[in-house]
């Protein structure tokens, strides 16, 4: 089967100031798979998720050089129009971040910046992206109350229904499950693998478990340099690198 | 608990207890001298619109009406100047950050006769010569329905006036409502931003539908603060508002509000005209007052509705 390259890495190089936090990154997002970006803290690997959707820009002196392709159009280019680079790469970040607004406006708000609908059409794009999260049977009797009333897995899946409700292609996941109880994490992971039909995810994180549970294929970071990636049933149980080895076995990280 | 202890709290109750004191003290001082007003008007000295010492009547309505018209004037123009001020200071670079902040936080430091002279011979002859004929003539408000009332009957100004007052009330009350706005700005969690910028915000959509919303309540204390302010204040309108005893009749009438009727009249007042001026003193803390307990109640509300209690 020919795999699909739906984000390609060349030669990335990413600065804080002066301080150089991403060495030479290439790397290969397939698409409609999982791909884990795994790593000791500090390594670099939410610095290169937050590349994808240039996120980093709201800060100074952060730049990043190199290539970051999205369907071969290097999206680090000047003439890149970030509200539509954002508008096909979501993002889900480690604390939930519920708007100040209502369950349902919370998702409708995307909906309502890239397009214009009528208010019955609101209505169903909001429950098939709630359905999508596989929150709509907890929240349909109270899609008026505050987003930021629901417990924190709830709130982790309202922020993945308003990432699906403005239909991107790539959603990025930055330890999406690091600060939610590990009952509501499973049920999480299993959303993820269900959205993997539709959408190219890429996911940081920090359990290791987690990664082999649900990722396609694995990228190991380490000191801001990709050390490994390939499938992640061979990192998990053949890596090629003894550093690789030893952070998956837990002699480090 | 340790000796030193029981000193330093015997000594943090006995100041708590001192400002309750206070406050009961200051409204049963007022009650008490201003019972004659009560007696002699009743409580239609606060719809009564005449205020004659020579016949002896006196009634609230022109000052109280001038007092919220003035206040209201000053946070229309306060409010967005404010957020714009706060705004620009929070987006910007760090080396510009601090003295613009600074700046704007000297205007609090202004003694408020220090803006009533600036706005006799600064502001006044401005208004006259300039805002007033623009609005009335450039703009054309006079024409529109209800103009003639807004601007005055014949939309000439002497410069002084309500709309005079509005403006130096808001350059006073700036500093404080810009404060409070920039502390909410600064205080939205930085992620929160990021995911309204990851779902492809612009700044304005993220600033007015986030962190804005996010900030209501702070926003919102922000302009009641400014508002306690600007009700209470007095000698800067005292320069600038006219002081006639007269219900406000558009932008550039001349009136007077609670605290400069006070002012104005006290220190030659006898017998029932200062009894008439402790009864406004009274209405202007109840007013106060009534502004706070609308603001916690509120704030309350709005808390329980963000589901923040729950």
């Amino acid at each position: 089967m020919k795999t699909n390259i739906k984000i390609s890495t060349r030669n990335l190089n990413f600065h804080y100031g002066k301080h150089q936090a991403l060495f030479d990154n290439n790397l290969d997002i397939h698409a409609n798979k999982i791909t884990a970006v795994i790593g000791p803290s500090g390594c670099g690997k939410s610095t290169h998720l937050r590349i994808y959707n240039r996120i980093f820009e709201l800060y100074r002196n952060q730049k990043a050089t190199g290539e970051v392709l999205l369907d071969g159009k290097n999206i680090l280019d000047s003439d890149v129009d970030l509200l539509k680079l954002r508008h096909r790469v979501g993002m889900i970040f480690q604390k939930p971040t519920p708007f100040p607004m209502s369950i349902a406006d919370n998702v409708a708000y995307p909906l309502k910046l890239h397009y214009k609908l009528s208010r019955s059409e609101m209505d169903d794009r909001v429950e098939a992206a709630l359905r999508g999260a596989s929150l709509w049977d907890e929240v349909k009797d109270k899609l008026k109350s505050s987003g930021m009333a629901l417990s924190g897995g709830q709130q982790q899946r309202l922020c993945i229904a308003r990432a699906l409700a403005a239909e991107p292609e790539v959603i990025l996941m930055d330890e999406p499950t690091s600060a939610i109880a590990p009952v509501a994490t499973l049920r999480i992971e299993e959303l993820v693998l269900e959205l993997k039909q539709k959408y190219t995810i890429v996911i940081v994180t920090h359990n290791m478990q987690q990664a082999s549970r649900i990722s396609d294929r694995t990228a190991f970071f380490y000191k801001g340099r990709i050390v490994e990636v390939d499938d992640t049933t061979r990192i998990f149980t053949n890596p090629a690198h003894k550093q690789t080895e030893d952070y998956i076995t837990g002699r480090f990280g | 608990m340790h000796k030193r202890d029981t000193i330093f709290c015997a000594i943090c109750k006995a100041g708590a207890f001192v400002s309750l004191l206070l406050m009961v003290g200051i409204f049963a001082q007022l009650l008490i001298h201003s019972a004659d007003a009560w007696k002699h008007f009743g409580i239609s000295f606060l719809w009564g619109v005449d205020w004659d010492p020579a016949m002896d009547i006196y009634g609230a309505l022109p000052s109280i009406l001038g007092t919220l018209f003035s206040t209201v004037l000053s946070l229309a123009l306060a409010i967005p100047l404010a957020f714009a001020v706060a705004l620009l200071i929070t987006e910007s670079p760090e080396w510009l950050k601090r003295p613009l902040s600074q700046c704007v936080d000297l205007l609090a430091a202004i003694p408020s006769v220090i803006y009533g002279m600036w706005g006799l011979f600064v502001l006044v002859p401005l208004m006259q010569d300039y805002v007033q004929p623009f609005l009335a003539d450039t703009l054309g408000i006079i024409h529109l329905p209800g103009g003639a009332w807004l601007l005055g009957e014949d939309g000439v100004g002497s410069g002084f006036g309500f709309l005079t007052a509005g403006v130096i009330l808001a350059l006073m009350i700036l500093p404080y409502m810009s404060a409070v706005m920039r502390d909410v700005f600064r205080m939205t969690p930085p992620v929160l931003r990021e995911s309204a910028y990851g779902l492809g915000c612009t700044r304005l959509e993220t600033t007015r539908d986030i962190v804005l919303r996010y900030g209501i309540r702070g926003i919102i204390g922000g302009i009641f603060i400014g508002m306690g302010r600007a009700l209470g204040e007095t000698m800067a309108v005292l320069f600038v508002i006219g002081n006639m005893m007269e219900c406000p009749a558009g932008l550039f009438s001349c009136g007077s509000t609670i605290a400069t009727t006070l002012a104005n009249n006290f220190a030659e007042a006898t017998g029932l005209q200062q009894s008439a001026l402790f009864a406004l003193g009274l209405v202007l803390l109840l007013m106060s007052f009534s502004i706070q307990l609308i603001t916690r109640y509120y704030l309350a509300l709005t808390s329980t509705r963000r589901g923040e209690n729950a």
